[in-house]
């Protein structure tokens, strides 16, 4: 089988005296679709953040696609170009147009021509079908649109793997569903690597390969979703479906 | 049409005096205030205009002439006005400091034009200081050489305000960036030349620069007062400049570094593209107090004898044969300060209500 794109051993994270992660270890594999779930404070978001070193691992190793991430500047920018990040806030810069948030990253980290750029820009935005909206600012769009212009602002970056930060917690429930709606396409048609932190358990159950439960900065339970929403191994998993469902 | 109509209404002699009596006598108090300022108005306004207008004296071409009237003597200012606005430059070169003026001016409104932001505007700023480092200077093209002791006047606070300008900020925004540094070391040098600067007054800086200065450089070497003076506002204003700009680097919420983060952009194209577009959007308003201030603070180089526009109208008023126009002469400057930092004021406004417009919703900018 082909070397796991992602891997982490043993990695620890402290937040002052709070122990955020306590000795992960994962393993993912090219093009599989992970949905990390569990209670908040449980490390989920600190640990994809890892992965493109938004956070720093104090202990252990994080390896993405070859590369281990360390306090080396060149590794760190080059982990960044292999991996999108969609985020609850969106994150959209607000003084460019939705156009010019989605060709910064192109022209200016892969170098590409404006008219390049902008061409793949236009193509993410019918991808994410709000193509009409590319000249305006993200503060004039609904809360549902800025977070597909944050996912085609990262699909513009051609990124190997893709992190979503609990990418519709934010969102009014009335614009859930056209932000899904986009990420189980991405997910159907592309052979992209997905993580994906998020409490949408019928996205997880679509889409997902593998879910993983954390709780207190540990992996307790990971499983294919079918085994896992049906036969939730560990005690503390079945509460927290019992309550999210 | 209701709307004309009621214009109509609102125009009648009844309606008028009605909206009056309401804003100005609704109650005892405002009737009080309105009585009280009216009073006031009556005692101030037309005095001034006398003085300034009705009874000013505008062609006597003697002192003499003007102690007979009883208002303003404008006769004094057109007398002096060469002496006020150029200085000690020589008299029969002075269209050459009056040309410079005009360059350095002109530059700086097509600066201010967004249309004109292209390269060749900085093509058109290197002649143009060409231009006024010639004019002013002298000693090629058959122009006779003036030493830069002579300069002075309006030329002079503006080539001390525009390159104090043009260097304080992007030194102060470099501060501000390094105020915020994880590097230790950097972080360290910032906030100690910021804290040491912004602890002593200008003045004493001046002082230092003309007096101090000279004695730590090496035998044999000397730097030009003017610089010496120019250098010091620079230093002064960027310590400034570079808290407020910190001010608005720290509105910056931390998403927008992640967002960029994630792209995999650089530190640099962080700053360029992403935070300071933002963060200097935010500090316009204090920024261009500052600017303004920095322009009216040049005028603290006559404490080391330097001739701006303010000693040059003291220069104006030790001639014997024109005593006592004091009030004249600094009103005449006034109003030369009060237009340039009139305007600064109107263009930051214009430009804050451009950004807003522009994207829609302001919400990082309030």
């Amino acid at each position: 089988m082909d070397q796991p794109i992602i891997s982490l051993e043993d990695v620890h994270k402290w937040f002052g005296a709070f122990h955020a992660l306590k000795g992960v270890n994962l393993q993912v594999s090219r093009g599989e679709r992970l949905v990390i779930c569990g209670p908040s404070g449980s490390g989920k978001s600190t640990l994809i953040r890892c992965i493109n070193r938004l956070e720093e691992h104090e202990q252990g190793r994080v390896i993405v696609d070859g590369v281990e991430l360390t306090s080396d500047l060149k590794r760190i920018e080059a982990v960044r170009r292999e991996v999108g990040m969609v985020f609850q806030q969106f994150n959209l810069f607000p003084h460019l147009t939705v156009l010019e948030n989605l060709t910064l990253g192109p022209r200016w980290v892969l170098r590409r021509s404006a008219g390049e750029a902008e061409e793949t820009a236009m193509h993410y935005l019918k991808r994410v079908r709000i193509p009409e909206q590319a000249h305006k600012y993200p503060g004039q769009l609904s809360g549902g649109q800025q977070q597909r212009v944050a996912i085609a602002r990262s699909l513009c970056m051609a990124p190997k793997i893709m992190l979503f930060d609990e990418p519709t917690s934010a969102l009014d429930p009335e614009m859930v569903g056209e932000v899904l709606e986009v990420m189980i396409e991405l997910a159907n048609d592309t052979g992209m690597t997905m993580l994906c932190v998020t409490h949408e358990m019928g996205f997880a159950r679509q889409v997902a390969d593998r879910v993983l439960f954390m709780d207190a900065g540990q992996i307790l339970e990971q499983n294919g979703p079918a085994e896992f929403f049906s036969n939730p191994r560990h005690e503390r998993t079945r509460a927290f479906l019992e309550r999210i469902l | 049409m209701p709307r004309s109509t009621l214009t109509e209404a609102g125009s009648a002699p009844e309606a008028v005096w009605l909206r009056l009596k309401k804003r100005l006598f609704s109650s005892p108090l405002n009737t009080l205030l309105t009585v009280l300022i009216a009073w006031l108005l009556l005692m101030v306004v037309p005095p001034t205009v006398e003085w300034l207008l009705l009874d000013a004296d505008f062609r006597s071409s003697s002192a003499q002439g003007c102690a007979d009237s009883s208002g303003a003597c404008w006769a004094f200012i057109a007398e002096k006005h060469r002496l006020i606005l150029f200085g000690l430059y020589p008299y029969d070169e002075q269209w050459r400091p009056l040309l410079a003026s005009c360059i350095l001016l002109g530059l700086i409104v097509l600066s201010a034009v967004r249309r004109f932001w292209r390269p060749s505007l900085a093509l058109g700023w290197l002649v143009g200081l060409l231009l006024v480092g010639v004019l002013m200077w002298g000693g090629a093209f058959g122009l006779s050489h003036v030493e830069n002791t002579r300069w002075g006047g309006l030329p002079l606070t503006l080539i001390l305000a525009t390159f104090g300008i043009a260097f304080a900020f992007p030194l102060g925004v470099l501060l501000a960036l390094g105020r915020r540094s994880r590097m230790p070391l950097i972080k360290a040098v910032c906030v100690l030349y910021i804290e040491l600067i912004r602890g002593v007054p200008l003045i004493s800086l001046l002082f230092m620069s003309s007096v101090m200065l000279p004695l730590f450089l090496p035998e044999g070497f000397s730097i030009d007062k003017l610089l010496r003076a120019q250098i010091a506002i620079i230093l002064f204003a960027a310590a400034y400049i570079a808290e407020t700009v910190r001010g608005g680097l720290q509105s910056i919420p931390r998403g927008q570094y992640e967002g960029a983060d994630s792209l995999g952009l650089s530190y640099w194209q962080q700053m360029r593209k992403i935070v300071l577009p933002q963060a200097l959007a935010v500090v316009i308003g204090p920024l261009v107090s500052i600017f303004i201030s920095l322009f009216k603070d040049t005028s603290l180089v006559v404490v080391i004898g330097i001739f701006d526009l303010t000693q040059s109208a003291k220069a104006a008023l030790a001639d014997p044969q024109w005593q006592g126009f004091g009030a004249e002469a600094y009103l005449f400057i006034g109003l030369i300060y009060f237009f340039f930092c009139f305007s600064i004021s109107r263009y930051s406004l214009a430009v804050e209500k451009r950004l807003q417009g522009a994207h829609g919703s302001t919400h990082y900018l309030s």
